[in-house]
């Protein structure tokens, strides 16, 4: 039982029965699935989705399928409520290698994605220079995204994202190839993003199966799953979802190390190793 | 001890000063090999000096700068062509016009020759639209090679922070590739020079640097030769600075990633 109050709200991103074919070759087959706003009274509490399943299963495509950047064969993906299939740039996309526009420099690649929103350019110029206060990359400004640590430039890239789509965040393996320090970083900055507003809504696409844990509220795993008749059909889908503020897994320091966690990533990877 | 063996480890990275040490070296022994060469045919410095002045008294200055400004022109005209077809590649309609303009890279100078003088009211505009074409098929394929190689995470970067896709041509392939269009051009502006000798031999009504140095290899005068050949090698060097130097102040992104800078 979950020991936080909360409730669900209206529907943020809706998947709606989405099949896609390469070459009439199945990948995705009928995935349906739905983030909702979670409402906890008295503060603030975004959403943060992971998906997780083996390699090959279709995750990066349900990702650009979700970003607006691939057209679903049949079904379709929608966002904010909308009655329509969501376009490119209402949900922003951290590419696992941290794109950004190697020209520009930090704050240009900035004010790209703030003016998109923003039509007056000075009061964008002060959005991004809170943004970079906030995520401490404020003496990073005037450096091109070469000059850039890793991590200075994850939080560039996810900053670009968030100026322009506002609220929805898809971030394709932001565990992979991390320490141990930077992973737990990259934790607490997904929490402190999904913090900033109610609507924000992160979707974490990976194969790290204890990060993905720690970070998400909610779980959806991917792969192929054996119908009633044992056949197993050529697409993958969603064929679990976890919530893990009814298991009271989310939203506590220093869940990872207590035993009922671990217990359900032990539970989650037995899954996922079905798959 | 320690940089005599730097300079011969696999990828290894010297500073600034010891590239400069190793490239005065290197100058020295072309020197000293220049000037002990056992090579009877081989003209000396000296000889190449007064062979030289000897030509500069005849006019090689105005012949020169017949030839710069020609390849110039070529160069800035074959750049604006090149860079307008290969942007063009966007549009599906262009892609197989640019992909034959660079199959016809393959044929031969002199057989055109014949055609672009049907088409040519000059000798000067013969040359240009000869130089111009040829540099331009080279060209060409290099800059569709670059628009060709632009990662798709890019253009997905671009989409999604919502811009329109002239937008996006603008910022990935116009702006994120300012800095290769120099590479490119830098190739082909030296391969200019080599076809600009050519061209001008082929049509000799204006002369040029190409036509002198074609009368004086006629009458096997090599120290000539030698002393043309290094003039426009050193034009070339000049020619190459330059547009490396505009790279640098234009692009200072471009070098920021690479380990031999």
């Amino acid at each position: 039982m979950a020991s936080e109050n909360y409730s669900f709200g209206n529907t943020l991103l809706k998947i709606d029965n989405v099949s896609v074919d390469y070459d009439g070759r199945p990948v995705l087959s009928g995935v349906t699935a739905e983030v909702k706003d979670i409402i906890v009274p008295g503060r603030i509490q975004g959403q943060v989705v992971g998906i997780l399943g083996p390699s090959g299963c279709g995750k990066t495509t349900l990702f650009r399928v979700i970003a607006g950047l691939h057209a679903p064969t049949s079904g379709r993906v929608s966002v904010d409520g909308f009655d329509r299939p969501v376009r490119a740039g209402e949900v922003g996309v951290v590419a696992q290698s941290y794109p950004l526009f190697e020209h520009r420099t930090v704050l240009g690649n900035l004010m790209l994605g703030a003016t998109r929103k923003e039509k007056d350019s000075r009061a964008a110029r002060e959005k991004v220079m809170a943004y970079l206060k906030e995520f401490e990359l404020e003496d990073k400004y005037n450096l091109y995204p070469a000059q850039l640590s890793g991590g200075q430039r994850q939080r560039c890239a996810i900053i670009q994202q968030i100026l322009c789509s506002e609220h929805f965040l898809l971030m394709d393996e932001p565990f992979s190839g991390l320490d141990l320090i930077m992973l737990e970083r990259t934790c607490e900055l997904i929490s402190k993003v999904s913090n900033m507003d109610d609507l924000n809504t992160i979707i974490v696409v990976t194969h790290d199966v204890t990060a993905a844990c720690s970070v998400a509220d909610h779980l959806w795993l991917m792969g192929h799953e054996p119908g009633p008749d044992g056949v197993t059909p050529p697409g993958s889908r969603i064929v679990k979802q976890y919530n893990l503020i009814d298991r009271d897994l989310c939203w506590k320091p220093g869940i990872i190390t207590t035993a009922p966690f671990n217990n359900f990533v032990r539970e989650v990877k037995e899954e996922f190793r079905r798959l | 001890m320690n940089h005599a063996l730097a300079v011969f480890s696999p990828n290894a990275v010297l500073n600034r000063s010891a590239v400069r040490a190793l490239i005065a070296v290197q100058i020295l022994i072309v020197i000293l090999l220049w000037f002990f060469s056992p090579f009877v045919l081989l003209p000396k410095p000296g000889e190449v000096l007064s062979a030289f002045s000897e030509l500069w008294e005849q006019g090689l200055g105005a012949e020169l700068i017949t030839s710069f400004y020609l390849n110039i022109q070529a160069i800035a005209l074959s750049t604006i062509v090149t860079l307008l077809l290969a942007y063009a590649t966007v549009m599906p309609f262009f892609r197989p016009i640019v992909a034959l303009l660079s199959k016809l890279r393959f044929l031969s100078l002199v057989g055109l020759t014949f055609f672009f003088t049907l088409m040519a009211k000059s000798g000067h505009e013969l040359k240009l639209s000869l130089l111009v074409f040829s540099v331009s098929v080279f060209f060409v394929t290099g800059m569709a090679d670059v628009i060709n190689g632009i990662p798709k995470e890019m253009f997905d970067l671009a989409r999604t922070l919502r811009m329109g896709e002239w937008r996006v041509v603008w910022e990935v392939i116009v702006l994120g590739q300012i800095d290769k269009v120099f590479d490119v051009l830098r190739q082909n502006a030296a391969m200019g020079w080599m076809m600009l000798t050519m061209v001008e031999g082929i049509v000799r009504s204006e002369g040029g640097v190409g036509t002198v140095l074609l009368d004086q290899n006629h009458h096997f005068r090599l120290a000539a030769v030698f002393a043309i050949q290094l003039t426009i090698l050193l034009l070339g060097l000049f020619q190459d600075y330059a547009i490396g130097l505009s790279k640098n102040m234009l692009c200072p992104y471009a070098a920021l990633t690479l380990e031999r800078k």
